[in-house]
């Protein structure tokens, strides 16, 4: 037995070796990089430089003010979006599922890059579909992308659009394993299909929901693309920047290594709080 | 409490039709099975009275009132699934009682029924527990008690016992047949088992590839069978069938001879028209409707492959010298030490080539 484990640990190397040194390595690496005042040549050992600034940093709060209200909205916006997509590819009368199912699926494919440019265009002052159809509609224009309000508005309707198809994908795979005689069973006791979503589908979609949410706040904590490419870095004036902005511009536009991993540290310490939160709120009584 | 009538009743599956055309009157308070082999369109059939399945053509009445257009929540029916079909979420509690408090039934009453259906069904220790926790058994009790908290003028079983182990299947056959006595409810139950069948019913339907074979009560059924079909679905072990032809005929009836038997002839009362002379029939013998060489219609010597030995009966595996299987009960005391062996038929039953009853 002990012979075996260990033939199958050789074969693991060339992979546990790369793992080693591009994965675990910068993990601590970054974390000891954060104590260290990066500024300087050579770099020198002060625990308290970085994480010292990052409490008394106005940029720093704003970014984190900025991804929390990001996260607040729009992880349960998207994920009951999802949720009603779900039901609608669930639904017997959904005709063409296959289609819509690789319509809500096909954002998460499209280049970031591409989807951001798309998305500049529809939203833009003067020639933007967006406010074709608000004018048309009787509402005025939006500058989207000179005011903070509209700004973030946008931020979360395009991280919205390329995930939550997604999601609902997530949650229609969880609601066919629900076995169909349950929801028979509840029809013969008279229950409306209405208090059969509320009572049978949704506690039972419960785990699979609270996995799309961590895999949500996840994600948005690390938000990056879309404000880096459709509201120009975090523009108006910072007014979109999240924490994965920061910490890019400290990194790699200043050169801040240091002040950089203590961003990145602080972000996934948040990520994992946030998560241990959520699974203690739904967790199953006992 | 409430009759349940079916007239002319078909399925289709698109163009697949797996019922066709079943006329079944049920009375009130009867407890009829439903039985055939898998496929036959048993549950398909209930699932068209509880109302998850469309009405092909023909009309289902139940207590007197055509229900075909009337939701499976309105017809006055409560169904146990075989797979139980429990809200896993839920205590035993709550399963039982979901149905009346989503319809804002009293709350007093809801207790009362939920607590009654408890200690008819003895589970009242179990009622915190979810169903993930419970046996097999316990499960289909809670199962049997959300259709009882309903209290409906029908209840509806698909093959309830199925995933449950010998001898908890018995226990439970025993406490369905009590149940029915306690509630003098209208039920309906399908299973493939006749075994069941035969212990449950008050009457049978046999169904065979989406059609009715024969309806009556289960000693009807294994005395009078009126198809090769139903004789040996119908009694343990089945029926044996035997080759044969007629070889004379007068007013009274036949005369057959067994396939390759020359001197096994049987004498036969036929009411119905007599098939001629020549023609092939089939003669059917119950295993126990076998004696000892001379006590019975003809005598038949056989050769014993394997004896199963189950106490005070046995049964012998044989074959005939036409190469015909043939199953023979006997008692144990009785059972030959040699595997050649003359045995008497003793009651036989005739079928025409098509496998309808000859009578
Ligand atoms: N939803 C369905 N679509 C198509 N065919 C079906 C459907 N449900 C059942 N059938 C077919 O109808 C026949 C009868 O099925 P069923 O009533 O479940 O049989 P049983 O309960 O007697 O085993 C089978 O041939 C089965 O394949
Ligand atoms: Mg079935």
């Amino acid at each position: 037995m002990r012979n075996r484990n260990a033939t199958a640990y050789r074969f693991l190397t060339p992979y546990l070796l790369i793992f080693a040194i591009f994965w675990v390595w910068p993990i601590i690496s970054s974390f000891l990089i954060s104590f260290q005042a990066t500024r300087t040549v050579p770099w020198r050992f002060a625990p308290g430089f970085n994480w010292g600034r990052l409490i008394g940093d106005p940029a720093f709060f704003n970014a984190l003010k900025n991804t929390l209200l990001i996260l607040v909205i729009q992880v349960p916006v998207m994920i009951a979006l999802a949720m009603v997509m779900a039901v609608l590819l669930n639904s017997p009368l959904l005709k063409a599922r296959g289609l819509y199912r690789f319509a809500f699926f096909a954002p998460v494919v499209v280049g970031e890059v591409a989807y951001s440019a798309v998305f500049r265009l529809m939203f833009s002052l003067d020639f933007g579909i967006v406010n074709k159809l608000l004018n048309s509609i009787g509402l005025p224009k939006v500058d989207w992308f000179s005011n903070v309000t509209p700004a973030m508005a946008l931020i979360m309707i395009a991280v919205t659009w390329r995930w939550a198809g997604y999601n609902a994908i997530i949650l229609l795979a969880g609601m066919q394993s629900i076995p169909e005689d349950v929801y028979e069973a509840a029809t013969l006791d008279r229950v409306s299909k209405l208090k059969q979503f509320f009572h049978i589908t949704l506690p039972l979609l419960k785990p699979v929901i609270v996995f799309c949410a961590v895999l949500s706040i996840i994600g948005t904590m690390q938000l990056f693309t879309e404000p880096f490419l459709i509201t120009e870095r975090g523009g108006p004036g910072g007014g979109t920047e999240t924490l994965g902005l920061l910490l890019y511009r400290q990194g790699f536009r200043s050169l801040n290594f240091g002040y950089a991993s203590a961003v990145a540290y602080t972000m996934a310490g948040l990520a994992i709080a946030i998560t241990l939160v959520q699974l203690w709120l739904m967790r199953e009584p006992k | 409490m409430a009759t349940v009538t079916l007239i002319n009743v078909a399925k289709r599956f698109g163009a697949f039709e797996v019922v066709h055309g079943a006329d079944i009157d049920i009375a009130d308070g009867e407890f009829v099975v439903f039985v055939g082999p898998s496929g036959c369109g048993k549950s398909t059939l209930l699932r068209m009275i509880a109302g998850l399945e469309d009405i092909s053509g023909g009309e289902i009445a139940i207590g007197g009132k055509v229900v075909n257009d009337v939701e499976p929540a309105d017809r006055g029916i409560a169904m146990v699934f075989q797979s139980y079909a429990l809200y896993p979420h839920m205590s035993v509690e709550q399963n039982l009682s979901f149905g009346l408090r989503m319809t804002g039934n009293p709350k007093a009453d809801t207790d009362r029924r939920v607590k009654r259906a408890a200690e008819i069904l003895r589970i009242s220790e179990l009622m915190d527990r979810r169903p993930r926790k419970l046996s097999g058994g316990q499960r289909q009790r809670v199962a049997i008690g959300r259709a009882i908290v309903r209290e409906p003028q029908v209840f509806l079983f698909d093959e309830p016992l199925s995933n449950l182990d010998a001898e908890l299947r018995v226990q439970m056959r025993v406490e369905i047949s009590r149940l029915h006595k306690e509630l003098g409810a209208t039920m309906i139950y399908v299973t493939h088992d006749q075994t069941e069948a035969m212990t449950l019913a008050d009457r049978i339907v046999v169904l065979r590839g989406g059609h009715v074979e024969q309806i009556g009560r289960p000693l009807d059924l294994y005395e009078n069978p009126d198809n090769i079909f139903v004789a040996g679905f119908v009694g343990s072990p089945k029926m044996n069938f035997i080759k044969a032809h007629i070889v004379g005929r007068d007013a009274r009836g036949v005369v057959v001879e067994l396939a390759g038997e020359k001197k096994t002839r049987i004498r036969q009362p036929l009411t119905d028209a007599a098939p001629e002379p020549g023609r092939k029939v089939i003669v059917g013998v119950r295993p126990e409707h076998f004696g000892d060489a001379g006590e019975g219609d003809a005598d038949l010597a056989v050769a014993i492959d394997v004896v199963e030995h189950l106490g005070g009966t046995s049964f012998l595996y044989a074959r005939t010298a036409n190469g015909e299987d043939v199953v023979i009960q006997r008692d144990a005391a009785k059972v030959p030490d040699t595997p050649a062996v003359t045995v008497s038929i003793r009651k036989s039953y005739l079928f025409d080539e098509k496998g309808l009853r000859l009578r």
